[in-house]
C-alpha cells in the first residue's frame, strides 16, 4: 500500500528503515495532496520568516500519519494549512483534488488546547457541527449521546467543560469534531497536555475509532513513541526553514498491543532510528 | 464553610450598623440640630410612608423610565460598535481615535448643549445618560471580543459555521464576561447620571424630588432620594449579578 | 516614524477635526440660534480665557479638584491595597461600598453646602468622595490578583508584612491602581463640574450654565469645548505618565476609560 508519496529533496534521503520506497502517486486514492507549498510570516520590523520551504506530500485515502520534528519546525503551521485556516503564501494545498480555500466539515481539527466552547455544556458542543449541518435538534441530540457513549463520556452530558479534567476535555473535542463526520482528521498536539496513563488509553481509544471508521488522520505529536505506535507513516520534519527530511513507513501488523509492541524489536528499532534522525539535525532540539 | 460566611456577613453589616448609630448619636447627644441633619428613624419612616405617595412613584417610575432607556441603548450600541472594531480593521481604524477623544471628555459638560438640542424632556436625560454608560461598555466589548481564542473560532469554523454567524456565534458568546462587566460599571454610571441630569433641570425624578427639599429646607426629604437611588443601584446590580451568574455558568470563575 | 507610524498617533487629532466638521455641518443645517456652529464656538474660547474673571474662576477649579485627587489618592491606596490583602478588612468595608456606589457623589452637595457652606472645603470633600471609591476598588483589585507565591517568597527572605505590602504588593498592583487614577483624575473632573452646576456658585460649570440661562449660546458651546479639551488633555497627560511607570506591564488601555 502506497501512503506517502515524497517529491522534495528529501526523497534522496536514504530511508533506513521502510523496507518500501517512494513512488509516483496514486492520486486516485489521494486524500490530501501538498504541491510546492510554502509559508512565510511577517515579523515584527521588516524582516520576514521562512516557516515552510516548498513542502509536497500526498496523503491517501485512510492513512494515518504522523508529523515529527523539532519546535518551531511548522508542523502547526501545515497542519492549519490543510485545514484551510492559514492560506499558504505559495503553492497548493488539495483535498480529495480541490484546492483548499478555507475550512470545512470534511477536515476536523482536534488542537492541544481542547478549545470547547465554554458557554456550551458537554452535550452541546458535540451537537454544535451536526446543527451547522442541519440536522434536527432532535436527532443530533441522539447522535450527540450515542458519541459520547463512545468517547466514555455517558452521564457526563450536562457537564460544563470547566468541570472536566483534562482527558475528559480532549475526549468531549474529539467527539465534537467526529460528531460532523469529516474525512480527515487534524490532530495538533491533541494529547501533549495529558498525564501518561491518559495518553495511553486515549491513543488506544483513538485507535479503535479509526479502526472502525478509517478516517484520514494527520496526527502532530512530539513523541517519537506515540507516533510509531499509531501511524503507517512518520513524517520527519526538520527546521530553518521547515521542510520534509524523511518519511518513515511503520511496518507493523494491525491492530497493534502496546503491550506487545514494547517488547518488539522492530518497534524499537523504528523508535531508535527516527529519534537519530531527529538527532542528526545537531543544532535542532525536539 | 457556612461559618465563616455568616461571620463575614456579620463583618459586612457593622460599619453600616456604626454607620447609623453615629449618625443617631450625633442627634441624640445634640451636636448636630435635626433641622441640619435628621434622624434616620425619621428618614426611613418618610421613606417607608412615600411608597404609598403618588407622587414618589411617579418620581421613581420617571426615573426608572431614563436609566433604562438610557443604559439599554448603551449597552446595544456599544456591543455592536465594540464588536465591529473587533472584527473589522476598517471599522477599527475609525473607531479608535474617536473613543480616544471622546472617552474621556465629561460627558455631563454636554448637557447644557443635549439641552439646547434635544429640550428639557426625557429625551435629553437618556442622551445623557447613553452618552456616559456608552464607553464603558464598548470598551471592554472590543478588548473581550479581541482576545477571543482563535482555535474556538477555528474549531467552529471547521464545523461548517459560515463566515458572518462566527460573530454571534462565538465572538458574542465568548467575549461575554468581559461584556458583563462593561455593562456592570455602566450600569452604575447610568444611576449617578440619571439622578445628576434630573438635579441639574427637570420637574420630576428623585434628583429633582433632591432639589426641591433642599430649596425648602426639607432635610428629611433630602435624603430619602438619596437613600432610594442607592437601593434602586443595590437592586439593578443584584439583578446583574444573578443573569451574570445565569449566562456564565459554563466559564470558569475569575 | 513611518507614514502609517505618523498616521496613527495623528489619527486622535483627526477625529477631533472630523467631529468640528459634523457639528459644523449638522448646525449649518439646523441653523437656529440655539445651536452656534462649531466656528463661532471656537472664536468665543479667546473671550471666555482672556476675561480675568472666568479665568480665575476656571483656574479656582482645577485647583480644588487637584487637592481633591491627590487627598482621596493618598487616602484610597492603601485602604484598597489591605482590603485586597486581608479578607476582613474586605468582608468589613464591601458592602459598605456597594451601598456608596450608586449614590452620586455630587447630589451630596446640597446637604454637605447646608452643614458646611458653600466654601472650598464642601466643594473639595465632595471631589474627595467621588474620586475615592473608582481608587479604591482598582487597588482592591490589584492587590488581590497578587501572586501569593510571591508574597511567600518575601516572607522566606525575611520581609516583614508591612515590608511585603511596600515592595512586593504596591509595585504589582501598580498597573490596576494606575488605571484607577486615570478614572479618578477624569471623575474629578466631573465631579468637580457637576458640582459647580448644582451649587450655581463659581468655577467652570457655574460659567456653563449661567451662560445657559442668559442664552449666550455661543459661550454654553465655548465652555463645553474648554471642558471636554481638559479632558482630553488631563487623560492624554496621565496616560504618558502612566506608561513611564510602568513599562514592563501589558498597555492594555490603549483606549481610555472614563467613568462618573
Ligand atoms: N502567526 C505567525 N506569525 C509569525 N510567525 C509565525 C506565526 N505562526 C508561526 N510562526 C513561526 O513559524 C514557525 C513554525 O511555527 P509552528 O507553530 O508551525 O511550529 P511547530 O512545529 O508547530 O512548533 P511546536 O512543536 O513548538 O508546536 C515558528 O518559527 C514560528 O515562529
Ligand atoms: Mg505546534
Amino acid at each position: 500500500m502506497q501512503v506517502v508519496s515524497l517529491r522534495s529533496d528529501a526523497h534522496t534521503d536514504a530511508e533506513p528503515v521502510s523496507g518500501r520506497k517512494s513512488s509516483g502517486v496514486d492520486s486516485a486514492a489521494a486524500m490530501i495532496e501538498i504541491d510546492h507549498v510554502s509559508q512565510r510570516f511577517q515579523t515584527s520590523g521588516k524582516q520576514s520568516h521562512l516557516a515552510l520551504s516548498d513542502i509536497n506530500l500526498t496523503i491517501e485515502d485512510g492513512a494515518f500519519v504522523s508529523i515529527l520534528g523539532p519546535s518551531g519546525c511548522g508542523k502547526s503551521t501545515l497542519l492549519y494549512i490543510v485545514g484551510g485556516f492559514v492560506q499558504p503564501t505559495d503553492g497548493v494545498a488539495k483535498v480529495k483534488g480541490k484546492a483548499i480555500t478555507g475550512p470545512g466539515p470534511d477536515r476536523g481539527p482536534v488542537f492541544q488546547e481542547f478549545a470547547l466552547f465554554p458557554w456550551k455544556n458537554v452535550l452541546g458542543n458535540v451537537m454544535y457541527g451536526l446543527r451547522q449541518q442541519g440536522v434536527k435538534r432532535a436527532e443530533a441530540e441522539a447522535r450527540g449521546r450515542k458519541l459520547l457513549e463512545m468517547v466514555g463520556l455517558k452521564g457526563y452530558e450536562n457537564f460544563y467543560p470547566k468541570e472536566l479534567s483534562g482527558g475528559m476535555k480532549q475526549r468531549v473535542a474529539i467527539a465534537r469534531t467526529l460528531a460532523y463526520d469529516p474525512a480527515v482528521l487534524l490532530m495538533d498536539e491533541p494529547f501533549g497536555a495529558l498525564d501518561a496513563h491518559t495518553r495511553t488509553r486515549l491513543q488506544n481509544d483513538l485507535l479503535d475509532i479509526w479502526d472502525r471508521q478509517r478516517k484520514t488522520v494527520l496526527f502532530v505529536t512530539h513523541s517519537v513513541e506515540e507516533a510509531v505506535y499509531l501511524s503507517d507513516k512518520v513524517i520527519v520534519m526538520s527546521r530553518s526553514p521547515g521542510s520534509i527530511k524523511q518519511i518513515v513507513d511503520i511496518d507493523l501488523p494491525r491492530p497493534r498491543k502496546r503491550a506487545d509492541l514494547l517488547l518488539d524489536a522492530r518497534f524499537q528499532k523504528y523508535i531508535v532510528d527516527i529519534e537519530k534522525m531527529i538527532d542528526d539535525g545537531g543544532k535542532d532540539h525536539l | 464553610m457556612t461559618q465563616t460566611r455568616i461571620n463575614s456577613v456579620l463583618l459586612g453589616i457593622t460599619p453600616i450598623v456604626l454607620f447609623i448609630a453615629l449618625w443617631q448619636s450625633l442627634i441624640s447627644f445634640g451636636f448636630a440640630p435635626t433641622s441640619l441633619l435628621p434622624p434616620p428613624g425619621a428618614v426611613f419612616g418618610k421613606l417607608a410612608k412615600d411608597f404609598f405617595n403618588g407622587d414618589f412613584l411617579h418620581d421613581i417610575a420617571a426615573t426608572l423610565i431614563r436609566l433604562f432607556a438610557g443604559f439599554g441603548i448603551a449597552v446595544v450600541v456599544g456591543v455592536f460598535i465594540g464588536l465591529a472594531a473587533a472584527v473589522s480593521p476598517a471599522i477599527n481604524a475609525v473607531v479608535k481615535p474617536l473613543v480616544r477623544v471622546l472617552a474621556p471628555i465629561p460627558k455631563i459638560a454636554l448637557y447644557p448643549a443635549l439641552l439646547l438640542i434635544l429640550g428639557f424632556d426625557h429625551a435629553s436625560k437618556i442622551t445623557l445618560v447613553t452618552a456616559d454608560a456608552l464607553f464603558p461598555i464598548l470598551l471592554s466589548t472590543y478588548y473581550g471580543a479581541s482576545m477571543v481564542e482563535q482555535k474556538l473560532i477555528w474549531s467552529a469554523m471547521a464545523a461548517g459555521t459560515p463566515r458572518w454567524q462566527i460573530l454571534f456565534k462565538v465572538v458574542l458568546p465568548a467575549a461575554m464576561p468581559s461584556i458583563l462587566t462593561g455593562c456592570r460599571i455602566g450600569l452604575v454610571i447610568s444611576c449617578i447620571v440619571v439622578f445628576l441630569a434630573e438635579m441639574i433641570t427637570s420637574t420630576d425624578g428623585l434628583g429633582h424630588m433632591l432639589v426641591q427639599a433642599a430649596r425648602t429646607f426639607q432635610t428629611v426629604d433630602m435624603f430619602v432620594p438619596l437613600i432610594m437611588i442607592s437601593m434602586l443601584g443595590l437592586i439593578l446590580n443584584s439583578l446583574l449579578h444573578w443573569l451574570r451568574s445565569y449566562l456564565l455558568r459554563g466559564f470558569p470563575e475569575v | 516614524m513611518t507614514v502609517r507610524g505618523v498616521l496613527k498617533t495623528l489619527s486622535p487629532l483627526f477625529a477631533c477635526i472630523g467631529l468640528l466638521c459634523v457639528w459644523q455641518i449638522a448646525s449649518l443645517r439646523l441653523d437656529t440660534e440655539s445651536s452656534p456652529t462649531a466656528l463661532e464656538a471656537i472664536k468665543a474660547i479667546p473671550s471666555i480665557l482672556g476675561d480675568k474673571g472666568s479665568l480665575l474662576n476656571i483656574l479656582d477649579s482645577i485647583r480644588r479638584m487637584a487637592i481633591g485627587l491627590v487627598l482621596a489618592v493618598m487616602f484610597a491606596i492603601p485602604l484598597g491595597l489591605l482590603m485586597g490583602r486581608i479578607k476582613a478588612v474586605a468582608a468589613f468595608f464591601n458592602p459598605l461600598m456597594m451601598i456608596i456606589y450608586p449614590v452620586p457623589k455630587a447630589a451630596l452637595m446640597p446637604i454637605i453646602m447646608l452643614w458646611m457652606g458653600v466654601g472650598d472645603v464642601s466643594k473639595i470633600l465632595v471631589i474627595f468622595l467621588g474620586v475615592s471609591l473608582p481608587i479604591i476598588y482598582h487597588a482592591f483589585q490589584g492587590s488581590k490578583a497578587v501572586e501569593e507565591k510571591m508574597l511567600w517568597s518575601g516572607a522566606a527572605m525575611g520581609m516583614s508584612a508591612p515590608m511585603r505590602m511596600l515592595r512586593i504588593v504596591l509595585p504589582a498592583a501598580l498597573p490596576e491602581i494606575l488605571t484607577g487614577c486615570r478614572t479618578g483624575l477624569v471623575l474629578a473632573l466631573i465631579t468637580m463640574i457637576t458640582s459647580e452646576m448644582i451649587a450655581r456658585q463659581s468655577g467652570a460649570g457655574n460659567i456653563l450654565f449661567n451662560s445657559l440661562d442668559m442664552a449666550q449660546y455661543d459661550t454654553v458651546f465655548a465652555m463645553i469645548l474648554i471642558i471636554g479639551a481638559m479632558g482630553i488633555v488631563f487623560d492624554a497627560a496621565f496616560e504618558k505618565l502612566r506608561l513611564s511607570l510602568v513599562r514592563w506591564s501589558q498597555p492594555r488601555d490603549d483606549m481610555p476609560l472614563s467613568f462618573t
